[in-house]
């Protein structure tokens, strides 16, 4: 596939974010598309980090390692990143960061170039872009032109004009030979506008704007990474958008938040990580008894415990198929790209309104970070269905809450604004949800609420067979899929991928169905277990082959999967 | 009006003060011209909050410990409706203590009963944080220890902006209280001292009986100060009646969202599209 990536990388601080969000837009807005990825760490001055910016005239759904530029923006991360350029690549820094390196592929920009006023590693990240553009052969009012739109107001007027002179005095400091113009033109979008109909979304964007669509009104959450964007994002449009947002004192008061709010009629949820989640647990029963509708996100990192703050993994799936004491149905979704996490965070609603369960949407930090370009989402497309309520009594009256059904979902109200009076008990209960410990009740309650179960699975649609028909099959979800993919079309299709969106619960036949065929089911996941393959022996009786597994923390690269892809070729594991 | 919220015959021991506590309960209701759709009742787990199934009403009964959050959601999606919570000195200052805590700091507008019998009655008499430091148990044969919460000064100190404290044995008191929260716009604290007169031999009805003694009207329950100075004063006696009341905006004031209709009529009807303009930002 056509594309450059540009790596950027210096401490925190230093700009290697809003160096990222300029030259990302910048691009947009030049109709390329943009897959951005952060390797941040967790600390909010020094250390090291970088993002890398890939674009390219096609959609991109993964990150790569190998950089075609590097923007270095002190000493250290000319040491630590060089490796990853590619031969004929290009790295910029300042003069001063240069060391007493002679790289062949290294430009240092000496001090003097710019205003005085815009002197030492604080404009590194501004001197150093204008050297990329240059070297990308964009215009430099392109890039004075975003300098301006995300600094106006944020700087002193003083101090924006020697960042935009600094843009115009660098542009000149590149020579021909080290202009690289994309080989490759944008293709033109579907619809026009200045960034060609597109947005650049991070997954939890997509995320927050999929439960906005969806109406949520109550949203509540405790600071966590990578959950917190959310939170932010939901509070922020709150006050427009007629959401209450809050901050609440635990996870535990978060998930009690977002079932109060849905006993009391609004489409409400909550969101953590998986420290968070563990927290929770016994409220996501209390979800699953009083058969409340709850939307749940999951921003999984690296675990157990604190873990790695700002490093990705999968390995809360069957910690959430099984969270929480005793036995009651609930819904476990993953979004596999940034039109999932819209379009299947709104979904999300549904299914907890159609079947009065919680529903964890699973996501990794990996994807819930990662910024692409996504065709501007088709609001027509987001469907919002309540599901069953009783129709309304002439005078006050004590609704059967929990009336035993066939397909185990009973009509509910809301309480205060209807006739009924509404009642829901944590204990197990009698239709009425009045308490009780008969054992026929018992029986009959258990048992409505966990045919929902098999009535969940068989709507729920089985997994997507990309490239169907090789030999092989390998079975992925959430932000492994998009490198994978990539890596499996690099190789010319040479695998089939099972890509598994809704989790549980599981319909055995549908899933059996579409791997059948196979000689070799292999897992592919950051995980160290192979979750999803144990999920599939013990709910589907499937026997995987093998597990790919990654469990460093970091991003799974097209680079990685093509290196996972040839352990197999090679006869392993 | 004509009030009738009879529903399921409660299962306390005979003698129980939450016998006194559910009558009182229905007469405050009553009094407060509240029918039993008006109103939502938001209860933990133990004894106490037991009462919630006897009182015809909307419902929902939560975790130990976990009642106020709930209430916070359900506020959230319907600040219009009356909150009621009734629950126990252990589910509310022991599981709940967190979210005690902090619904009084949002001045959450809810009615707060507490049951204080100063023991844990659902589990068969283990210490509670309001239990005396003598108190003994199994678990303490040698007695508690420590201090024990005071839960008018942590209500105060976390800022809730009614508190009072009553005993079952005064049913007048009590009554008037609990109107008075439930007419209350914010965070309304009643602890109620209310004999287990099974797990409980130490906080008898007489203990409370003798040491129960309304405030006189030289307290001033509009000043802090004195509301502090009062409830943290060592005393025989237990001064009960208003100790505290002031005015600031409740929980829902902050949100502009919540400033009209409840969310709960309103959100139903959001479209899709509303999300549009939200798109600019990722242009
Ligand atoms: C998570 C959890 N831990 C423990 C319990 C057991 N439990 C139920 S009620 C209760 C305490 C009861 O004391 P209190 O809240 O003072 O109410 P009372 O019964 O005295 O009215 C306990 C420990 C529980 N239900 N849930």
């Amino acid at each position: 596939m056509n594309h450059i990536n540009v790596v950027i990388a210096g401490a925190a601080g230093q700009g290697v974010q809003s160096a990222g969000d300029i030259l990302g837009k910048t691009l947009l807005r030049l109709g390329y598309q943009v897959f951005i990825a952060q390797d941040y760490q967790s600390r909010v001055r020094g250390g090291h980090n970088f993002i890398s910016v890939r674009f390219s005239d096609e959609p991109l759904a993964a990150p790569v390692r190998r950089a075609d530029y590097l923007l270095a923006l002190n000493e250290e991360s000319v040491g630590l990143r060089l490796g990853e350029l590619a031969p004929e690549g290009l790295a910029f820094c300042l003069e001063a960061a240069k060391g007493s390196r002679t790289d062949q592929r290294l430009r240092a920009l000496p001090d003097s170039v710019g205003p005085e006023a815009a002197r030492g590693e604080k404009f590194a990240a501004v001197k150093l872009l204008s050297m990329l553009f240059a070297g990308l052969g964009f215009k430099p009012e392109v890039l004075a032109g975003s300098v301006k739109k995300i600094f106006e107001g944020r700087l002193k007027p003083e101090l924006l004009r020697a960042n935009l002179d600094a843009v115009a005095a660098v542009a000149a400091f590149i020579e021909a030979k080290d202009v690289r113009a994309p080989a490759f033109q944008p293709k033109a979008a579907a619809r026009g506008g200045p960034s060609a109909g597109r947005l650049l979304v991070s997954g939890n964007d997509a995320v927050s704007l999929g439960m906005a669509a969806a109406g949520a009104g109550v949203y509540a959450g405790y600071p966590m990474t990578p959950s917190t964007s959310i939170l932010n994002t939901l509070g922020t449009a709150g006050p427009r958008l007629g959401i209450a947002v809050e901050q609440a004192e635990d996870e535990i008061a978060a998930l009690n938040i977002a079932i109060g709010g849905s006993y009391a009629g609004v489409r409400s949820a909550c969101g953590s990580s998986g420290a968070g989640l563990s927290l929770m647990a016994e409220s996501i029963g209390l979800a699953g008894i009083t058969e409340t509708p709850v939307v749940i996100y999951d921003g999984q990192r690296a675990g157990p415990a604190i873990g790695m703050a700002t490093r990705t993994e999968q390995s809360d799936l069957l910690p959430l198929v099984h969270s929480s004491h005793g036995e009651f149905p609930r819904a476990v979704i993953s979004p596999a790209d940034h039109y999932d996490s819209f379009y299947l965070a709104a979904e999300a609603f549904n299914i907890a309104d159609a079947w009065q369960v919680p529903v964890f949407f699973v996501n990794d930090l990996g994807q819930a970070g990662s910024e692409r370009s996504v065709e501007e989402y088709d609001l027509s497309r987001v469907r919002v269905d309540r599901g069953l309520f009783a129709p309304e009594p002439a005078g006050t009256a004590m609704l059967a809450r929990y009336a035993v059904t066939e397909s185990g979902v009973s009509p509910r109200a809301v309480p205060a604004l209807s006739n009924w009076l509404v009642s829901c008990d944590s204990h197990e209960h009698d239709e009425n949800g009045r308490l009780t410990d008969d054992k026929d009740n018992r029986v009959r309650q258990q048992a409505k609420r966990m045919r929902k179960l098999a009535g969940m699975a068989a709507s729920f649609p089985g997994p997507e067979i990309l490239n169907p028909g090789k030999p092989d099959c390998l079975l992925a979800w959430g932000s492994t899929v998009g490198p994978l993919l990539e890596a499996v079309n690099m190789r010319g299709a040479a695998f089939s991928v099972a890509v598994f969106r809704y989790l549980f619960p599981l319909d055995p036949e549908k899933v059996r169905r579409a791997l059948a065929g196979f000689s070799r089911l292999i897992t592919v996941e950051q995980n160290y277990t192979g979750q999803l393959g144990k999920l599939l022996a013990m709910d589907c009786g499937l026997r995987m082959h093998s597990h790919l597994g990654k469990y460093d923390g970091r991003n799974l690269t097209v680079e990685d999967a093509l290196e996972l892809l040839g352990s197999l070729e090679g006869g392993k594991p | 009006m004509t009030c009738n919220y009879d529903f399921h015959q409660p299962q306390w021991c005979p003698g129980c003060g939450n016998f006194d506590l559910l009558v009182c309960v229905k007469d405050a209701l009553c009094g407060a011209n509240l029918g039993p759709r008006d109103f939502i009742m938001v209860t933990g787990i133990g004894q106490a909050s037991k009462l919630g199934f006897s009182v015809k009403c909307n419902l929902f009964n939560g975790l130990h410990g976990r009642a106020l959050p709930l209430a916070t959601g359900v506020n959230m999606a319907n600040h219009k409706v009356k909150l009621i919570s009734v629950s126990g000195d252990g589910d509310y200052y022991a599981e709940g203590g967190n979210h005690f805590i902090h619904a009084a700091r949002r001045n959450l507008n809810i009615a707060v009963f507490a049951g204080d019998n100063r023991v844990y009655g659902l589990t068969k008499g283990q210490a509670s944080p309001t239990a005396s430091p003598e108190f003994t148990t199994p678990i303490h044969p040698e007695g508690v220890g420590g201090k024990p919460l005071n839960p008018a000064l942590l209500a105060l100190a976390s800022g809730a902006t009614f508190v009072a404290r009553s005993f079952t044995g005064n049913k007048e008191e009590l009554t008037g209280l609990m109107k008075q929260a439930i007419a209350h716009r914010g965070f309304a604290l009643v602890d109620i001292m209310s004999p287990c007169i099974t797990f409980n031999k130490t906080n008898t009805f007489g203990w409370f009986k003798q040491r129960a003694k309304p405030v006189g009207p030289e307290h001033d329950a509009s000043s802090f100060d004195a509301a502090v100075s009062l409830v943290s004063r060592e005393q025989e006696t237990i001064p009960t009646g208003l100790l505290y009341k002031a005015d600031r905006p409740v929980y829902s004031d902050r949100f502009s969202a919540l400033k009209g209709e409840a969310l709960a009529r309103l959100a139903p009807a959001y479209s899709p599209d509303r999300v549009k303009p939200l798109f600019e930002k990722y242009k």
